[in-house]
C-alpha cells in the first residue's frame, strides 16, 4: 500500500452513526490517517444503519455491501461501539472534548408526515397508516419495530413514486415462505399479511417520467405473473423516457385469466386527505392538471413513502447544530464538529452518493487536522 | 513489467477489491492502484499491463468514477496500440445489464488499439456474495501468465 503522508499521526476521530456514510467516513480516513483512532458509535446493538434495516431483503447484491464495509472493522482497526446512543447515553459535549474530530452522520430514519393525511403530530394516527420506514425496519427485523400494531389488508394504499414505494409493491407481493427464507421476522410477515386477493394502489404527484423510482425497480416486478399490473399513465406519455417504457412494459404483460391480485399505479395526483374514523377508510387525491375527478380509493391500510425527516426521537438533530461559523458545503458543523450522509445533505441521494458525500467530508477533516496539528507545532 | 490496477467504482465495491489485489501481489510484482477518475494518458503505457476493474451503476450504465477517464479516453483519443489489459467486471445478474459497466471500458480500450488478454472476469453480486475472492483468482492467473513474459528485475 501506499504510504500515507500522515502515517504515525494519531488523532482521534468519533463517528456518530454507522450507517453507510459513517462507515465510508472511516474508511476514507483510515486510508488518510491508518494510524488514527477511529471509532464508530450507533444506537443500535449492530452496524450499518439503513442497509440493515432500510435495504430491501431480497436486494442481496446492495445487502452485500455490508461485507465490504465490515472490514473496516475486521481488518482496518476501526472501532464499532454499539448500544451507545449519543445524546441520551453520552453527552454530544462530552464526546468532543475526549476526540479531536466528532462527525455526526446519524442520517434521516423519521417517515416524512403527509399533511391531510396524518393528523396534527398532537393527535392518534388512525389505525392502519404506516410511514414506508416503520415497515420496512419492520421487515428488516429492527429490535424496535412495533409489528403488533401493524395489520395490512388486503387493499393497500401506497402514497409516493419512488424506489421504497416500489420495494414495498414487491415485498408486499412476494409469498410469506419467501420472505421467511430471505430472513423477515415471522411478526413481520403476519404484520405483512397473507391475501389470496390483494389490490395495491400505488399514487403519486408526478407522471411517470417524473417519478423517482428506477426503471430497473419496476422491470423487476415482472415476475409476479399471477399479477395484473395496470396504469392511468397516458397513451401520449414520452415512449422514449425509461420509466415510461419500464411502466408501459409491465402493464402490458399478457394478464392472468382471473387475477386475485392487481398492483394499480396512479400518476399525477396530490394527496388530498384521508378520510377515517379510528381506522383509515378512503384516500383522496386530487388531479394535479385539475382535469379529472377526485381519485378515491376505499382502504384498509395506506402506507405514505414521501420521504424521510429528522425523527422526534432524535436525540441529536444536525438541524439544531447549525450556526452562522458551519460550512455546510464542506460538512462543517462547528470547530471539530462535522456532519454527513444525509444528516449533511438531507434526505436525498443513494447509498454510492453517500460514498462521494463521505469522501468530501473526510477530506475537510484531514485538511482541517493536519493545519491544526502544524498550527499547534505537533506535527509528526 | 509493471502492473496498474484502475478501478471504477460507485460504492466502493471496486477499490476494495483492488486495494486486495495490491495487499496480495506488492512485493512480488510492481504493483499499484488507482481510481480512473484519477487516470492521466502517461499511465496508458505499453510498458505497464493494464488491470480493469470495474462496476455497472443502475441500468448498465458505467459507475460514476469511470465516466471521466471514458470521457478523457473520448476527447483525446490516444493511440493504445501495443497496451495490454485484462478486465474483471462487477454487476448483478438481478438485471439484464448484468456487468455491462466494464463493457464500457473494455470496448473503448479495444477501439483505441489496446490488446484484452485472458480471461474476462466477472462477479455477480446477485447471491450476495463479494467480488474479493473470485478477483484475486482472476488476478492470480492473468499476472503469472503476464509476469513470466518478462520476469521481474
Amino acid at each position: 500500500m501506499p504510504t500515507s503522508p500522515h502515517a504515525g499521526a494519531r488523532p482521534s476521530i468519533a463517528i456518530v452513526g454507522a450507517g453507510p456514510s459513517g462507515c465510508y467516513t472511516a474508511q476514507f480516513l483510515r486510508k488518510d490517517w491508518p494510524d488514527a483512532e477511529i471509532t464508530v458509535f450507533d444506537r443500535h446493538e449492530e452496524p450499518f444503519g439503513l442497509l440493515r434495516y432500510g435495504v430491501a431483503p431480497d436486494h442481496l447484491g446492495t445487502k452485500a455491501l455490508a461485507k465490504q464495509l465490515v472490514r473496516i472493522f475486521d481488518r482496518s482497526g476501526v472501532r464499532f461501539v454499539g448500544g451507545v446512543e449519543v445524546g441520551r447515553t453520552m453527552t454530544l459535549a462530552d464526546l468532543r472534548s475526549r476526540y479531536d474530530a466528532v462527525v455526526l452522520a446519524t442520517g434521516l430514519w423519521g417517515d416524512r408526515r403527509l399533511p391531510g393525511f396524518h393528523p396534527e403530530e398532537s393527535a392518534t394516527d388512525p389505525v392502519g397508516l404506516y410511514g414506508a420506514g416503520r415497515i420496512t425496519r419492520m421487515i428488516n427485523a429492527h429490535p424496535g419495530r412495533e409489528s403488533a400494531d401493524v395489520r395490512l389488508g388486503e387493499r393497500t394504499v401506497i402514497v409516493g413514486l419512488g424506489n421504497v414505494a416500489i420495494d414495498l409493491v414487491r415485498l408486499l407481493l412476494t409469498p410469506p415462505e419467501s420472505l421467511t427464507e430471505i430472513g423477515v421476522p415471522d411478526d413481520a410477515v403476519a404484520a405483512l399479511g397473507h391475501h389470496e386477493t390483494r389490490t395495491i394502489d400505488v399514487v403519486g404527484r408526478s407522471s411517470a417520467s417524473e417519478a423517482k423510482f428506477d426503471a430497473a425497480m419496476v422491470r423487476e416486478l415482472a415476475r409476479f405473473t399471477d399479477v395484473a399490473f395496470t396504469s392511468d399513465m397516458p397513451d401520449a406519455a414520452d415512449a422514449a423516457d425509461p420509466r415510461v417504457a419500464a411502466v408501459r412494459e409491465l402493464t402490458s404483460l399478457p394478464s392472468p385469466a382471473a387475477p386475485a391480485r392487481r398492483v394499480r399505479f396512479h400518476f399525477g395526483w396530490t394527496p388530498a386527505r384521508l378520510e377515517a374514523d379510528h381506522r383509515v377508510r378512503t384516500s383522496v387525491f386530487r388531479d394535479v392538471e385539475g382535469t379529472r375527478r377526485d381519485l378515491r380509493l376505499d382502504t384498509d391500510s395506506v402506507i405514505t413513502a414521501v420521504g424521510f425527516t429528522e425523527s422526534g426521537q432524535d436525540a441529536v438533530r444536525c438541524s439544531e447544530l447549525r450556526s452562522a461559523t458551519s460550512d455546510l458545503d464542506r460538512g462543517v458543523l462547528d470547530s471539530g464538529l462535522y456532519s454527513v450522509g444525509w444528516c449533511r445533505r438531507g434526505p436525498v441521494g443513494t447509498i454510492p452518493a453517500n460514498r462521494s458525500d463521505a469522501k468530501i467530508v473526510a477530506a475537510t477533516i484531514t485538511a482541517d487536522l493536519v493545519a491544526r496539528s502544524s498550527a499547534t507545532g505537533s506535527a509528526a | 513489467m509493471k502492473f496498474q490496477i484502475i478501478y471504477g467504482t460507485e460504492s466502493g465495491n471496486a477499490e476494495t477489491v483492488a486495494d486486495d489485489l495490491v495487499d496480495e501481489f506488492d512485493g512480488d510484482v510492481e504493483i499499484e492502484a488507482t481510481d480512473m477518475t484519477d487516470v492521466t494518458l502517461e499511465e496508458l503505457d505499453p510498458s505497464t499491463f493494464l488491470l480493469v476493474i470495474c462496476s455497472t451503476h443502475g441500468d448498465g450504465g458505467m459507475p460514476a468514477s469511470a465516466v471521466p477517464f471514458a470521457q478523457l479516453l473520448d476527447d483525446e483519443q490516444p493511440d493504445l496500440t501495443g497496451l495490454r489489459y485484462a478486465v474483471f467486471g462487477l454487476g448483478d445478474s438481478s438485471y439484464e445489464t448484468y456487468s455491462r459497466g466494464s463493457e464500457h471500458i473494455d470496448v473503448r480500450l479495444q477501439n483505441l488499439g489496446a490488446t484484452r488478454v485472458g480471461d474476462y472476469g466477472r462477479h455477480d453480486a446477485a447471491d450476495g456474495s463479494l467480488p474479493n475472492e473470485s478477483a484475486l483468482e482472476w488476478a492470480h492467473e492473468i499476472i503469472a501468465a503476464v509476469a513470466v513474459e518478462v520476469p521481474a528485475r
